[in-house]
């Protein structure tokens, strides 16, 4: 049964992040509990000491506590009963990293609207939560059909770190699996890794899908730009893939994660 | 639904009714099918031989005669809601108890005009549209040449600018693959959310909305709304796709989108888009689309 934690605010990315959650509990064998954690940083300075302050905190959280329950009321009919959300005072980073290691969390889900601006999305990449999370965190960028997943693969990555973490998550429940290798084209239309690397990688991760009882449906190099590459996503309902190495926002492979439309899978480094 | 399809003699006119015609088989529309003549259009040129004076045997008159056709050939006959029936003896109850067989003839269930005006294109369909109460302006352009219009070349944009329901620009055929929508998410009305939904089932296309933001994420009014879109449409079995554009940068994302998408945008009164994207912008995103572009209001 794999333990999931789901990061809600009261905001149109954690529904969708919440909706999605539901929706692949009812493919893999998972146990969902919410949290909130409200940011007293984000409400202002707090009103003086002791006391006052405590109860600021309390009237605090008591309002995130009514949003939340609220946005879980209004995705009730798409969800099965829900364990009581945590609510938490604190910065959202530190308390979520704490309670994933506290509570020894499989995965932990997250929303975040796609957006046409890659500022926020390589801001989350940055952060402490995607570098140091201690378990696979899904990113729903939007509310996809679980019908196909993509295992993207690329320079400079532990294939079978990545493969791994997939086989251990969707053990059983119906999908189609593809695998992909990104040849990222360096400035002047150099590769790293010829395409004969590339398929051996391709190759390996096969045999590791195949040993786990995966058949991946494909398994193909992609090269291109990453704006007419994003396109090949936008029918996967997740793409499995990690951030290793790659946390320079200005390569090719953190722009295409940051234009694909669909949930992302990142595998710890 | 009341749609007018403004019709030329042009080929791109045939992909108008065409469009016309899947999005009334699935609305059960009544249409008006206009074709408009110039004055000088109507009289017989007696310098040119070749010219026909305004009649059943006017090029325009024939052209209207094939796209009635071709529009009705997209319903079976027996199905058709713009077919008069023949007449027939039925059993009707005259009286408590009483049956008589009498002979009946039944109406067409929706309408199909095909009608012809005499005037400047532009003014003479927007009448139309007026008199009529249009829901719907469907109206073809060629692709390559900026969205021409034969004989006025303006006449697709000034239609989408000066018209007060939602107009439909058609380019030459063209796969419609994704639709995206940028929708006034607080003003957006009911009736241009059924209006996608129509488009996203007769192309069986991908639908994206976009969320405007201001540059630090979206409104909680406005996600509220995006909300309530989203749900509206995943209780229709269509999954869309949500994006954020900040409104600095939609007149990029559209011109980008637009080149190969069919483009969407709400232009109703006082929509956040009229400030962002003045009329000569959305004009060039007319012109300059190799896909449709459907103005909504």
């Amino acid at each position: 049964m794999l333990k999931t934690l789901v990061s809600l605010n009261a905001d149109l990315a954690s529904s969708i992040a919440l909706r999605y959650a539901c929706r692949m509990g009812t493919m893999v064998k998972m146990t969902l509990q919410t949290i909130h954690v409200e940011d007293p940083a984000a409400a202002g300075h707090p009103p003086g000491t002791g006391w006052v302050r405590r109860t600021w905190e309390k009237s605090l959280l008591k309002a995130g506590e009514d949003e939340i329950a609220q946005l879980i009321q209004a995705e009730r009919p798409s969800c099965p009963p829900l364990a009581l959300t945590k609510i938490l005072i604190g910065d959202p980073e530190e308390e979520i990293l704490r309670e994933l290691e506290r509570e020894s969390y499989d995965l932990f889900i997250e929303g975040e609207l796609y957006s046409f601006s890659s500022a926020s999305f390589y801001k989350k990449m940055r952060s402490r939560l995607y570098k140091d999370a201690f378990c696979p965190v899904i990113l729903v960028k939007n509310l996809m059909e679980m019908g196909r997943i993509a295992v993207l693969l690329a320079d400079d990555m532990n294939p079978s770190g990545v493969v791994k973490t997939f086989l251990k998550i969707f053990n059983g429940g119906v999908f189609d699996v593809d695998l992909l290798y990104y040849r990222v084209q360096q400035s002047g239309g150099q590769t790293l890794h010829n395409q004969e690397h590339a398929e051996s990688v391709l190759s390996s991760a096969r045999n590791l899908l195949v040993e786990g009882g995966r058949v991946p449906r494909e398994g193909r190099v992609i090269q291109d730009s990453p704006e007419k590459l994003s396109d090949l996503f936008k029918d996967y309902g997740l793409v499995v893939s990690s951030i290793n190495d790659l946390a320079d926002k200005k390569s090719h492979m953190m722009e295409l994660l940051h234009r694909i439309p669909s949930p992302i899978l990142f595998c710890p480094r | 639904m009341k749609i007018l399809v403004a019709v030329d003699r042009s080929s791109y006119s045939a992909y108008a009714v065409e469009e016309a015609a899947r999005l009334a088989r699935n609305t059960l529309a009544n249409v008006t099918l206009l074709g408009v003549l110039s004055p000088k259009e109507a009289r017989k040129n007696h310098h040119d031989p070749a010219s026909v004076a305004w009649g059943p045997s006017h090029p325009l008159a024939k052209a209207l005669g094939q796209y009635r056709e071709s529009f009705l050939s997209y319903f079976e006959e027996k199905d058709s809601p713009y077919l008069n029936r023949e007449f027939d003896y039925e059993l009707i109850e005259v009286a408590k108890g009483v049956w008589q067989e009498l002979g009946v003839c039944r109406s067409a269930r929706k309408s199909l005009k095909v009608r012809t005006r005499l005037g400047n294109p532009v003014k003479q369909i927007l009448a139309e549209a007026e008199e009529d109460e249009s829901d719907l302006i469907i109206v073809g352009c060629s692709e390559q040449k900026q969205c021409f219009w034969e004989g006025d070349a303006n006449v697709p944009e000034r239609l989408a600018n000066g018209a007060a329901c939602s107009v439909l620009v058609v380019k030459e055929e063209r796969n419609v693959r994704k639709i995206v929508c940028c929708l006034d998410q607080d003003k957006t009305s009911q009736e241009s959310l059924e209006m996608i939904n129509q488009m996203v089932s007769i192309h069986h296309a991908d639908l994206e909305v976009i969320g405007m933001s201001d540059g630090e994420g979206l409104k909680s009014e406005v996600e509220r709304k995006m909300n309530s879109i989203l749900k509206y449409y995943l209780d229709r079995q269509i999954n869309p796709q949500i994006k954020v554009v900040p409104l600095s940068s939609l007149e990029e994302f559209i011109s980008k989108e637009a080149r190969q998408d069919l483009m969407a945008l709400w232009m109703g009164k006082k929509s956040v888009l009229e400030n962002v994207l003045p009329w000569t912008k959305v004009k060039r995103v007319i012109k300059a689309s190799h896909s449709s572009v459907l103005i909504l209001r």
